[in-house]
């Protein structure tokens, strides 16, 4: 995993998470990345999220395992046939101003990773998604941890 | 049994339905504000946008204000609550003035001043007007409640635990607190205690299935074959009190069927089990058939892959 990794976030995509967190303000909501490896030959890497895949907002159903593992079949096996794959996940966090991710999100990140190792975990910016709708900040408002090489989610930039 | 809870649940969802009716049709000036605000404080929905748009037309409104007479006051109420949670502090000032003015002392509107405290994030003025509250009434519920959540709004979440935990040495029978310090100790991973909580509310309250639902996914995620096998028991239950329509409780017998039979592999296998989980995968695939049929083919396959493994 020492190559660089570009991420590309298709607008749908990107609206549709955004839209995900905001109908549920007072809730942490989470989702699945859904994409392709573009080009795996050149560096740096390229990896294309085409759609997302809202999963909850209920905060006791986010670390619960059935779920997960249903979501994950359904999701491989609906996109697959489309030539696509889970390539991350995405979170965002009920308190405003909680900046970490939390463990759950970890664990799946890494469950991800196991089946595709250039997974991304998303970490919604809930100050940033804030001044977005009041139209004052036009920059992403995601943080975007990536697995470093000892396997622990760092913090880059988007 | 099971019918009185399906039945208790259907005026749920027909109250759920009203209100969201209501909401549209007054939202577009078509009146039935009034009931629409009635419904919702009956119900205890957090609706805050429109109860705050529709709430504040009526109080601005002197005639149709003057027509209330005394419920005005309870509208007062309804609409602070719901500026604070859409963060018009401005707005929640003005009625909790007006209400301080009418009723000047009460340790009801105290609470809406502490209240106003947590909405500003002023923490510690918040916590020491609870504690004058609780002075006086050390019986308040809502106001120990209001200490849990301020914990809770500062990301400090065994202080929570905590709290609930002597909340719940209190009063005992407070289901909603039960519920509540189960989805904190889910959050926080900490499953075995979540379990023990959702047991108290399954004793308390046998018949509401969301309890049994909660249960079983839990155990699910502790995983182990004991807990694989009666978290599908219980998905089962769930599956009773609901008379078949819940989902999540179908795919939870085919998710713990398969994980039962891999633990197993290669012991005896228990025969009464494949007739529930034909029957669950049954009633998936028609549920999916009726309501979503271009997704049929995704469960047939996941239901090969199940009795496969």
């Amino acid at each position: 995993m020492g190559a660089e990794c570009q991420y590309e976030l298709a607008q749908a995509a990107y609206v549709k998470l955004a839209l995900h967190a905001l109908k549920h303000p007072a809730a942490a909501v989470n989702g699945l990345l859904v994409g392709r490896l573009l080009d795996g030959a050149s560096s740096p890497v390229v990896v294309a999220v085409v759609d997302v895949v809202p999963l909850s907002h209920c905060p006791h159903h986010l670390p619960l395992l059935p779920t997960h593992e249903l979501v994950l079949n359904l999701v491989e096996d609906h996109f697959g046939a489309q030539g696509l794959a889970v390539v991350g996940y995405y979170h965002a966090n009920a308190l405003r101003d909680d900046a970490d991710l939390p463990a759950v999100a970890k664990r799946v990140g890494d469950h991800i990773f196991r089946n595709f190792p250039r997974a991304a975990v998303l970490l919604l910016n809930n100050n940033k998604l804030e001044e977005a709708v009041k139209g004052k900040n036009r920059e992403p408002v995601v943080q975007h941890p990536i697995l470093s090489n000892s396997s622990k989610w760092i913090s880059s930039t988007v | 049994m099971a019918a009185a809870a399906v039945a208790a649940m259907a005026t749920a969802a027909d109250d759920e339905a009203r209100l969201l009716r209501l909401e549209e049709q007054a939202g577009h000036g078509g009146g039935g504000a009034w009931e629409y605000l009635c419904l919702a404080r009956k119900l205890r929905a957090r609706r805050p946008d429109p109860v705050l748009r529709l709430g504040l037309a009526l109080l601005n409104n002197s005639s149709a204000r003057s027509r209330l007479a005394s419920e005005q006051w309870t509208l007062y109420e309804q609409v602070a609550v719901a500026a604070m949670d859409c963060h018009r502090l401005d707005v929640a000032k003005d009625c909790i003035g007006v209400l301080s003015k009418q009723f000047p002392g009460s340790a009801r509107i105290g609470r809406l001043e502490a209240l106003l405290f947590e909405a500003k994030g002023e923490w510690a003025d918040a916590e020491r007007a609870y504690a004058l509250i609780l002075e006086n009434n050390p019986f308040d519920q809502i106001v120990h409640k209001r200490k849990i959540a301020i914990a809770k709004a500062q990301g400090d979440m065994s202080l929570a635990v905590e709290y609930l935990n002597k909340y719940l040495e209190l009063f005992m029978a407070d289901h909603d607190a039960w519920r509540e310090l189960a989805e904190i100790y889910v959050s926080l991973q900490m499953y075995k205690q979540a379990a023990f909580c959702y047991e108290e509310l399954i004793l308390a309250q046998p018949t509401i299935p969301l309890y049994h639902l909660a249960y079983a996914e839990v155990l699910y995620t502790m995983g182990g074959l004991e807990n694989l096998q009666t978290a599908r028991k219980y998905y089962a239950s769930t599956i009773k009190l609901t008379g078949g329509k819940n989902t999540r409780a179908l795919f939870g017998v085919c998710l713990c069927s398969a994980a039962i039979s891999q633990l197993t592999k290669g012991r005896n296998k228990e025969e009464e089990s494949s007739e529930l989980q034909s029957l669950a995968a049954e009633a998936l695939l028609n549920d999916y058939k009726q309501r979503a049929p271009s997704k049929e083919v995704l469960i047939t396959n996941m239901l090969k892959n199940m009795k496969l493994s």
